[in-house]
């Protein structure tokens, strides 16, 4: 009998992804070409805004072979103007899978830089050509590498590496993949078209491989404020999350050595000086705020052993056992194991406690989360059953779990802090629409920060009515932190609240030529698939939409309303002019008369009339 | 013989007077319509007119007329008004139209009025758009559409010993024998103004039907029952109707109706006796003294007729005219109730399974017996 083992295998991150590529949006030639655009658009505007650089984005596909017929190789780069990537990261940051610069919680286009380095394997996946990258960090010297990917061991490997002189930062990335731009072309102009409406900061150009150009010039000189990085708000987090920041929190007792002394007696000021154990204690006593952690501890174990440093240097801690208050120590001098029992009302026994057993709950609370301070601790405590000064290093697998549904549940926290958010803001976005569309009307709004689940939003949103805008609306613009959604429209939570709305009501009647631009901005946004192109029906995001759709309604139908009375006015005095004296011929006739009615001055009276309110109304929608 | 020439040329003479007057009559209706319009343009205002509302709770049953008549209430049509404007002008324009015709003495049909409309940059969306138009001319004038010289394209027939004179141009003074031809006479402009003259039939025989019209001529029903017969082709046109009226008014000749056995047989012998609600707004359409005689649904199991399932709809009919105040006692009642027990109705030649002058000789005489006592 042959023995059938079972093969365990870990793969690696680049494994993973090469066998599900298609979750990723790399399905078919021509939604890869697509996702691949998106991916090294974004990345590049991310760059920039990161930096508060105003982008310039040039985008480039060209066919490998033209003549061939689709799906074919193209050659996909993307410039930008941004703050480059410094030579030493750039193998590992286009060569491997999860390395990434966006690991904090703020509001950005990609959430990790996944999605370009997909691009990347995907293009070596069909064409077997490694990837290009030219960067320059500090507008002097660019480096020019050519990476393949080594997927087993999601490693990069460095096939060409050069440097040349350079005038400015940025960075420039190009791909060889298989692609079908006769079916992608109209996507990707679609998403270049609408990215530029909500970038109305940037500079973007596309050359599509039939030689055509399309630019999108900025037309907003300032960029928005950046967002910042914060910390996370208790409603958005789960017990792995916890477990993390606990043990970010707790430290390792140091170990003693020569070196370790030598650091305490010079953050003590004793480099020269010689001291006894009382005089070591009162000088640290003095300077005990401005000490680090490690020099504490080891001070505070110094007062429990009562012991110099001469003394010290000949024993090593072998245990601390807070619950029994004793510390263990073996003696080089005696080759012994000895101990001392410890002071639990000392001051020095509460910093030995917080290094072994973590922080008290609510100094974990208050340090490390976002929106809770010393009172809301204290009430958080007393709502989820532990004790305020519970040290987290101690907490049990269960008490975690408990924790982590108590923060979700209790209410008392205040909403999430939207400063990680950067929204568009009104101002540049009526610009872009005005810009875009030409409309008889446009009208913006911003909606105040809301949270879901913990993640700070923002509902902007526009709508537009008449001018250049085609009939057969309302057309809807989808957007989620500055991306273009443009796949899935049928089961969007935006198109869910546009569908609902009864136009009617708003005199919006038709087929009308009518835009509406919704964006959302949250760190997280809730797409319903990892490809990113619809957002899930969240009640608190469904709610926040809903009322920006209100707001710009009511303002829509108003406008309506007196375009619809100043088209009355005009229409009335059209009729009027059109039909009385067909009325005056007919009944000539019938009454048996000669001569037809005195109606003229009658009528030119009316008309003067209803064309001066028509004049009026326009004014009124001119004035607002 | 002299004297009786005379005579006959007086009696023309007269007749067309009738006529005449009747046209000056409509004449001067439309011409006090029109010198209110001018006046009111004349004086510096939009002109404006009142019009009896034909919305459904408007129109009333009126028990003493024996049919359904418009209320009170009225609407106030002007021309200041931008939404009223495009019908205001196209009513002016139909009675406009309407003057001419009749000053004319021509007639028009229905669709006739709508190209016509095109000639005075006058634009209706279709004809059901200028048909509506001409039922508010009715309704402000009290006039049916037929004084108007407007006549629908529907035609029915008529055949028995009637005889009439013409009163259209180039016809005035001819007359005619009604059992002259055996298709029958189409009953159009020319016959619904015509005088009637003389006949020696003692009933109006209506039937519904065009097939059995053309057995009972052949079946000599004129002569057997002193009677004319008169296809209605369905539900009675207007015209039809009008000359039902007039056979009975004028004529003194009771009318008795012949439908299929079902719910929209039984209509068809109701609108003819006392209108429609389509109709509420004129007053000289019905015959309130006409008689249902068959084919009745207690008929069916009487004379072992075959039957064909009510469908859906026509159950859904019978349910409808049980509200009808019209059908609250008497035969309408019983029959329409019988109809909904048997879920079952009959044709009028299902008589043909006992023969095909089966309905002539045996059903006819026993109806004709028993409306004597209707």
């Amino acid at each position: 009998m042959s023995s059938t083992k079972e093969k365990f295998n870990q793969i690696s991150p680049s494994e993973f992804f090469y066998s599900n590529r298609d979750l990723a949006g790399f399905s078919n030639p021509t939604r890869s070409l697509y996702t691949a655009v998106r991916e090294f658009v974004e990345n590049a505007l991310d760059a920039c805004d990161q930096k508060g650089i105003l982008p310039d984005v040039h985008l480039i596909i060209k066919a490998v072979e033209p003549e061939k017929p689709d799906p074919k190789p193209y050659i996909l780069t993307v410039k930008d103007n941004g703050p480059g990537i410094d030579a030493e990261h750039i193998p590992l940051a286009f060569g491997t899978v999860l390395y990434g610069s966006k690991f904090g919680l703020k509001q950005a286009r990609g959430m990790f830089g996944l999605g370009a380095t997909m691009a990347i394997l995907y293009g070596q996946i069909t064409t077997n050509k490694p990837v290009i990258v030219k960067s320059s960090s500090d507008g002097k010297i660019q480096n020019q590498f050519e990476i393949l990917l080594d997927i087993q061991k999601n490693k990069p490997v460095i096939v060409k590496h050069t440097t040349k002189e350079v005038s400015k930062t940025g960075l420039s990335v190009s791909i060889c993949l298989e692609g079908d731009y006769s079916k992608a072309g109209n996507k990707i102009r679609d998403y270049v078209y609408e990215t530029s409406l909500i970038t109305p900061y940037a500079s973007i150009t596309f050359d599509d491989p039939k030689d055509q150009k399309f630019s999108h010039p900025r037309f907003v000189k300032e960029i928005p404020a950046p967002p910042t990085i914060i910390r996370p708000h208790p409603h958005g987090i789960d017990v792995e999350r916890i477990r993390r920041m606990i043990v970010e929190s707790q430290f390792e007792i140091p170990t003693i050595d020569d070196a370790m002394i030598e650091k305490v007696r010079k953050d003590l000021g004793l480099s020269v000086k010689k001291l006894n154990f009382t005089s070591i204690m009162e000088k640290a006593k003095k300077k005990w705020k401005t000490l680090p952690r490690q020099v504490r501890v080891v001070i505070s174990l110094m007062s429990f052993l009562q012991m110099d440093f001469e003394k010290l240097i000949k024993i090593k801690i072998e245990d601390i056992d807070m619950p029994n208050k004793k510390l263990f120590y073996w003696d080089f001098g005696d080759s012994q194991l000895k101990s001392v029992d410890m002071d639990p009302e000392s001051e020095y026994y509460k910093q030995l406690t917080n290094t072994i057993q973590g922080e008290p709950l609510t100094t974990f609370l208050t340090k490390r989360f976002q929106r809770v301070g010393p009172t809301t601790a204290v009430k958080f405590a007393e709502f989820a059953k532990f004790k305020p000064e519970k040290r987290m290093g101690t907490l049990t697998n269960q008490e975690l779990v408990n924790l982590s549904d108590a923060l979700q549940k209790f209410e008392d926290f205040m909403a999430p802090d939207s400063s990680c958010l950067a929204p568009l803001g009104a101002e540049p976005l009526e610009k872009g629409i005005k810009k875009f569309f030409n409309p008889a009307f446009v009208t913006v709004v911003q909606r105040p920060a809301s949270a879901y689940s913990g993640f700070p939003f923002i509902i902007e949103m526009g709508i537009a009515y008449g001018g250049d805008i085609k009939s057969g609306g309302p057309h809807v613009y989808r957007y989620a932190n500055r991306i273009p959604l443009l796949y899935d429209e049928g089961s969007d939570v935006v198109l869910k609240v546009v569908n609902d709305t009864d136009w009617g009501r708003y005199k919006v009647k038709g087929e009308p030529p009518f835009i509406i631009v919704s964006h959302i901005c949250s760190t997280r946004i809730p797409y319903k698939t990892a490809g990113k192109e619809n957002v899930a029906d969240r009640q608190e995001i469904e709610r926040e939409l809903r009322l920006a759709l209100q707001f710009l309604s009511r303002k829509l139908a108003s406008f309506m309303s007196k375009r619809g009375q100043a088209e009355m006015a005009k229409k009335r005095a059209n009729l009027y002019a059109k039909y009385i004296p067909m009325i005056a011929q007919f009944c000539t006739e019938l009454a048996e008369k000669k001569k037809e009615p005195n109606y003229k001055k009658m009528l030119e009276t009316e008309i003067a009339s209803e064309n001066k309110k028509a004049v009026e109304e326009e004014n009124k929608i001119e004035n607002n | 013989m002299k004297t009786t020439k005379k005579e006959q040329e007086n009696k023309i003479k007269s007749r067309s007077k009738k006529a005449d007057d009747k046209q000056k009559i409509i004449l001067e209706i439309l011409k006090t319509h029109g010198a209110k319009i001018y006046d009111d343009l004349e004086n510096g205002q939009f002109p404006k007119f009142s019009i009896p509302s034909r919305s459904v709770s408007n129109i009333v049953y009126d028990k003493q007329l024996r049919q359904y008549i418009l209320g009170n209430n009225a609407a106030l049509r002007s021309s200041r008004n931008s939404a009223q404007l495009r019908s205001f002008t196209q009513l002016m324009w139909l009675a406009f139209f309407a003057n001419r015709l009749t000053t004319e003495r021509k007639s028009s049909t229905l669709r006739d009025v709508y190209y016509s409309s095109q000639a005075f940059a006058v634009e209706f969306e279709d004809q059901s758009e200028s048909d509506n138009i001409i039922v508010d001319l009715e309704a402000v004038t009290s006039r049916a559409r037929e004084d108007f010289h407007i006549f629908p394209e529907e035609r029915s027939s008529i055949f028995g010993d009637l005889n009439i004179e013409y009163t259209i141009p180039g016809y005035e003074g001819k007359t005619m024998n009604l059992a002259n031809h055996p298709d029958g006479y189409s009953i159009g402009p020319s016959l619904t103004t015509a005088e009637l003259v003389d006949t020696s039939a003692e009933i109006v025989i209506a039937i519904e039907k065009g097939g059995l019209f053309t057995r009972f001529v052949e079946e000599q029903v004129d002569k057997k029952f002193k009677s004319i017969i008169i296809n209605t082709g369905g539900q009675a046109p207007r015209s039809t109707r009008t000359l039902l009226k007039r056979l009975h008014d004028e004529m003194k000749l009771p009318v008795i109706c012949l439908t299929d056995g079902d719910v929209y047989g039984e209509h068809i012998a109701m609108v003819i006796k006392s209108g429609s609600a389509n109709a509420a707004h004129l007053r000289e359409l019905t015959v309130p003294d006409a008689k249902w005689v068959g084919v009745w649904a207690t008929d069916i199991e009487k004379y072992k007729l075959p039957t064909i399932p009510m469908t859906e709809s026509d159950i859904k009919r019978c349910y409808d005219l049980q509200k009808d105040p019209r059908y609250q006692d008497g035969i309408w009642k019983k029959e329409l109730d019988v109809f909904l027990k048997l879920k079952r109705k009959a044709e009028l030649e299902a008589f043909s399974k006992y023969g095909l002058t089966n309905i002539t000789d045996k059903y006819l005489p026993q109806k004709l017996e028993l409306a004597k006592s209707l």
